[in-house]
């Protein structure tokens, strides 16, 4: 699992674009890290540890913790079992705060939580367009983000999910630099989607905060 | 016929675009199904299920039946158990083709269940 942010994190890291980080390095549509075929490892695991420890994901923070919030915001925490070759020490001494604290978490929480913002707003807009056929098909028919070629496992299933391509066009629209920090970009990225989802719900209609809705398992 | 409001349109091509991100970002990040405000939870590799983290399966097997009695049974594939192991929201579907025209699904295997 590697939200937009972390890419481009890593990607900062490795000193490529976001473009090239999902290409090389991601898979399941540019959702998630690439994995050896073989060995099952992550793309980035060597013998010497992992090459991007510095701008890891959220989900390699918290292992071997794993993190579950509910509607109220809730936290739930539970441990996952030693995986084989797992050379990091597991125990139970301290708490699971100092643990969070040591990891570096707190901003990658934050950006989370600003990403289900949107996330939400997604959903609510697509529970509003009625997505079952009632849409007009373009002229070209383009069947997906990257394209209208036959989209593979690993292309992207958005592009939003590539921030400095995202950006790129976004701020060359505005009139604007692209922002060099990431933090500042991540902000930009979220400010530009927003307008995006603007946009949307002019045309489908302004998606109300709690729209009824039958609960599904 | 596009969902209109004030006689404005959107297209199959921003419906997709939109689905396609949302399901990005559900991935991604975690997020489960929940639209209403304040419902959306984040399950970041988390114990979906509880026996997940404390019963982990070793092995997966494919049985044949007849009626209830079992004919025969043999391992999954190591490369479709690894799949179904590397993570609870990891599925497999089991699909027949005939001449590369999908015939039948058969169905989708979760590693959780």
């Amino acid at each position: 699992m590697a939200g937009p942010h972390e890419v481009l994190g890593m990607s900062r890291l490795l000193g490529i674009s976001t473009t090239e980080f999902l290409a090389t390095y991601a898979d399941n549509g540019g959702t998630t890290l690439r994995f050896g075929e073989e060995d099952g490892r992550c793309v980035f695991v060597t013998e010497s540890g992992c090459r991007v420890h510095a701008r890891r994901p959220l989900v390699c923070r918290l292992y071997p913790l794993g993190r579950a919030t509910d509607g109220t915001g809730e936290e739930r925490f539970a441990r996952f079992p030693k995986q084989d070759g797992c050379e990091a020490e597991f125990g139970t001494d301290g708490t699971i705060a100092d643990f969070l604290e040591a990891q570096g978490v707190a901003p990658y929480l934050e950006w989370s939580l600003r990403y289900g913002e949107v996330y939400r707003r997604m959903l609510r807009l697509l529970d509003l367009a009625g997505v079952e056929g009632k849409v007009e098909t373009d002229a070209g028919g383009e069947t997906g983000a990257a394209g209208p070629h036959p989209a593979s496992d690993r292309d992207p299933l958005s592009s939003w999910q590539d921030i400095d391509a995202s950006l790129a066009g976004y701020c060359a629209a505005k009139g604007i630099a692209v922002p060099a920090g990431i933090d500042e970009a991540i902000g930009l990225h979220l400010a530009a989607m927003g307008e995006w989802l603007d946009g949307l719900e002019a045309r489908i209609g302004a998606a109300p905060d709690n729209p009824k809705r039958e609960e599904k398992p | 016929m596009g969902k209109q409001t004030a006689g404005k349109t959107v297209t199959r091509r921003e419906i997709i675009k939109l689905a396609g991100t949302a399901a990005a970002f559900c991935t991604s990040f975690g997020f489960l199904q929940g639209s209403q405000a304040g419902r959306t939870v984040q399950d970041k590799h988390l114990q979906q299920d509880k026996h997940i983290t404390q019963h982990k399966w070793e092995r997966a097997e494919i049985k044949w039946y007849s009626g209830a009695t079992l004919l025969h049974s043999s391992a999954i594939p190591a490369t479709v158990a690894k799949h179904l192991e590397s993570d609870v929201s990891a599925t497999v579907e089991i699909k027949l083709f005939r001449s590369g025209q999908m015939l039948r699904n058969l169905g989708t295997i979760q590693g959780k269940h």
